[in-house]
């Protein structure tokens, strides 16, 4: 078998697959017809849909307001606008700083945890071994430990390693922490990728792991960047690893920032929702490119195990 | 098929896999703090110390202007600021002592210093302090509550401010009602009555009902009752009849003369909703004073001491005294304490008290001009050291209070707002756990 009539046969996961026809058929005595998509009036679309969207947006809204609006002004309308806030956490705060070491660590993490969870998940699909079930039993318990519990074993290990206070321990535990889940996520990927597409390499000349590179890996882009926006967005929002081990202004990361502009006793709700702002936009611009490969990775992986 | 195609791109993911690799194998570093179960030692007096802001962000310019002051002083220590935020000190403290790097200098505030100096992580300050230039410049009460704090009748930091209770009101809105100020709790919650105006948004208060709402409830207790002692024996006096009345008469504040959200209000969202609505009065403390300058200007509102009874009686609850621990693991405890002493010297305590709207304690510091006008800080040092004033002193030394007067019973206080739970079941409750606390650190004493 050739790898394109290999490909023709199974559609690479992630592939757009044609909707199923719609159902026409005359509703039977006793059982009531579902309103196809095209005869719902628009109304009880768009209204429950406007309604959501205010609730999501609402508060977005009111960061941005309070981000641009003067200390002490109570307009409702980002009017007169300032950028005294964005100015204030970016240089006298130094989010400068801390968003370089959020985008560094978060950056590490998606290279770490998408690398190993690649070659992890590809042996669990691929290869058959003694405690396999076992293993992902483990890795699965593995997600119901929570990191706080965990704090004080870490801490210990990154100060006998001499790690504290630096941007590498950070890293490690956000990526060891990832990985579980990334690999068991990859692993669905790699499976849904029929293994004949391999022989087929292997037969034209490959090597394993060039035929997993050349046949296999584009095949899995989806899952990839499902994976890995997932990892990058955890780490740049994860507070608790940073919080703990790292110590110095100039290795803080954009949530610890984020945390140090609430005071014991009062607050900078300017600087509090600029600093927001800066901390979001990131995010909002990663899911805003992945979004149409983030929810074909994640159906494709979820069709079949 | 071409095994390899794209070198470039290869080597460019082999480079970037490297580059990743090598960043975290090499981006060791160290704070070089202390060890968990070193003793420390005393140093050379030169080099560098880490310092842990127990209220970073807030306070960081004033501290760093400090700490610039100090190294021109001392050419030869090296000071690393490290701003934690209040919320997480606690956290991170307890994680550096059993992970062991701890700083060499830390913010204390008494509300923690038990729990901490119950882990032996302080070095006990007392015989530094009469050795130094801070001996007889400390205010005496602050010394008193901040060794009494510690549980061990040992000085282990040095206090460095104090705040205290204000019931912040809105000058404005108290002259169009015609209403006199509320130094009274009568006028007070006949202001609150004739200040609310549900169908306009208007309200007359607004009550803490979500984190940090324990400590503003047993003030408003205790101002109202006029008892005068936490203690009556071994047991507590929060349930005391006179106390339950007044939660009741307190929480029935809610909903009546308050928005209805205050039942999740922290310090952060009641403040906030009271410098940009329209609500008579709140109350916290002198740190939110600023906050209330710049949403409102100086003329809109007053910061006063909480009310007294109607007779003139003042009692008000003791407020966390600030201080700066020295780290029993420290490397450098020389130069860590000049640091300390450096800033609780007058300059240096006037000058943070001064950005922080607290009390000094520095006696020295707190004669100086800036105090006598800013309104609610000299009015709250006044009512601090009038000595007219029955102070109700709070358990802080307690290891267990942090928890107790926070997370284990804040939602109990949001049941009575709520009326799902009477004032006298919450209290109870309350005094249970405060006895239990009591008994079992008097047993750990013996």
């Amino acid at each position: 078998m050739t790898a394109e009539s290999t490909l023709t046969a199974a559609p690479a996961p992630g592939a757009a697959q044609a909707p199923p026809p719609l159902d026409r058929t005359p509703p039977t005595a006793g059982r009531k017809r579902r309103p196809a998509w095209d005869e719902v009036p628009r109304w009880q679309i768009y209204l429950p849909l406007g309604i959501y969207l205010v609730f999501t947006l609402v508060p977005f809204y009111w960061i941005l307001l309070f981000a641009v609006r003067p200390a002490g002004s109570t307009s409702l309308l980002p009017w007169p606008m300032t950028t005294d806030h964005f100015e204030k956490v970016w240089t006298e705060r130094s989010f400068g700083v801390f968003f370089q070491n959020s985008l560094l660590i978060g950056v590490a993490v998606l290279v770490m945890t998408t690398v190993v969870a690649l070659a992890g998940g590809y042996a669990l699909a691929r290869f058959d071994f003694r405690i396999k079930k076992g293993f992902m039993l483990a890795l699965l318990c593995s997600q119901f430990v929570p990191g706080a519990l965990l704090l004080v074993p870490l801490f210990q290990i990154f100060a006998e390693l001499r790690m504290i206070n630096s941007l590498g321990s950070v890293i490690i535990a956000e990526t060891v922490f990832q990985l579980p889940l990334s690999m068991i996520l990859i692993s669905g990927f790699i499976r849904n990728v029929p293994y004949s597409l391999e022989e087929a390499a292997w037969v034209d000349g490959c090597n394993r792991f060039s035929a997993f590179r050349i046949v296999v890996l584009p095949l899995l882009r989806p899952g990839l960047v499902a994976v890995g926006s997932f990892a990058f967005v955890h780490a740049w929002n994860h507070f608790l690893f940073a919080l703990m081990f790292l110590s110095s202004q100039s290795k803080q990361t954009i949530p610890v920032g984020l945390n140090t502009l609430m005071g014991a006793d009062s607050v900078d709700l300017g600087a509090l929702a600029a600093g927001g702002v800066i901390a979001a936009v990131p995010v909002v611009i990663v899911f805003a490119f992945i979004q149409k490969w983030l929810v074909t990775g994640f159906s494709a992986g979820a069709v079949k195990g | 098929m071409t095994i390899f195609p794209g070198g470039r791109r290869r080597a460019a993911v082999a480079l970037a896999l490297s580059g990743v690799l090598a960043l975290t194998a090499t981006a060791c570093g160290d704070d070089g703090s202390g060890a968990g179960g070193d003793k420390g030692t005393e140093g050379s007096g030169k080099g560098k110390i880490t310092f842990w802001d127990n209220n970073g962000g807030v306070r960081t310019d004033v501290w760093k202007e400090i700490i610039a002051d100090f190294e021109k002083a001392n050419p030869d220590i090296d000071v690393e600021y490290v701003g934690v935020a209040s919320k997480e000190v606690q956290s991170k403290y307890d994680t550096a002592i059993q992970g062991g790097a701890l700083p060499d200098v830390g913010g204390v505030g008494a509300a923690m210093l038990a729990g901490i100096a119950a882990q032996d992580a302080l070095e006990p300050l007392d015989a530094r302090v009469e050795d130094s230039a801070l001996k007889g410049k400390l205010n005496t009460g602050m010394v008193d509550s901040v060794k009494a704090a510690g549980g061990q009748d040992k000085l282990f930091t040095v206090p460095t401010s104090a705040s205290n209770g204000v019931l912040y009101y809105r000058t404005d809105l108290f002259k169009a009602a015609g209403l006199a100020e509320p130094t009274t709790w009568s006028a007070f919650y006949a202001a609150a009555e004739k200040l609310t105006a549900r169908d306009k948004n208007r309200f007359g208060y607004t009550i803490r009902g979500g984190a940090g709402s324990i400590a503003q409830a047993l003030d408003a207790m205790y101002g109202q009752s006029g008892i005068t002692d936490f203690w009556n024996g071994d047991k507590t006096t929060v349930n005391d009849p006179k106390n339950v009345a007044a939660l009741e008469k307190y929480a029935g504040l809610f909903k009546r003369t308050t928005p209805a959200a205050d039942v999740n209000n922290d310090f952060t969202k009641m403040v906030a909703q009271w410098d940009s609505g329209e609500i008579g009065m709140l109350n916290h403390n002198l740190g939110s004073y600023q906050d209330h300058v710049k949403a409102l200007g100086t003329e809109k509102f007053r910061g006063i001491p909480n009310p007294t009874l109607d007779d003139g009686t003042r009692v008000q609850v003791s407020n966390p005294v600030d201080g700066l621990g020295l780290f029993s693991t420290s490397k450098n405890k020389a130069a860590a304490w000049k640091f300390i002493e450096f800033a609780a010297s007058h300059e240096s305590n006037s000058k943070w008290n001064k950005s922080a709207g607290a009390i000094p304690a520095n006696t020295e510091a707190a004669k100086d001009a800036w105090l006598q006008e800013a309104e609610p800080t000299k009015l709250a040092a006044d009512v601090l050291f009038s000595g007219k004033a029955a102070i109700v002193q709070l358990p802080y030394y307690l290891p267990d209070w942090n928890t107790i007067s926070k997370a284990d019973n804040e939602a109990g206080f949001q049941k009575v707002l709520l009326g799902k739970a009477t004032a006298k079941e919450f209290l109870d409750a309350l005094a249970e756990q405060l006895n239990a606390a009591q008994a079992e650190w008097k047993q750990q004493k013996k």
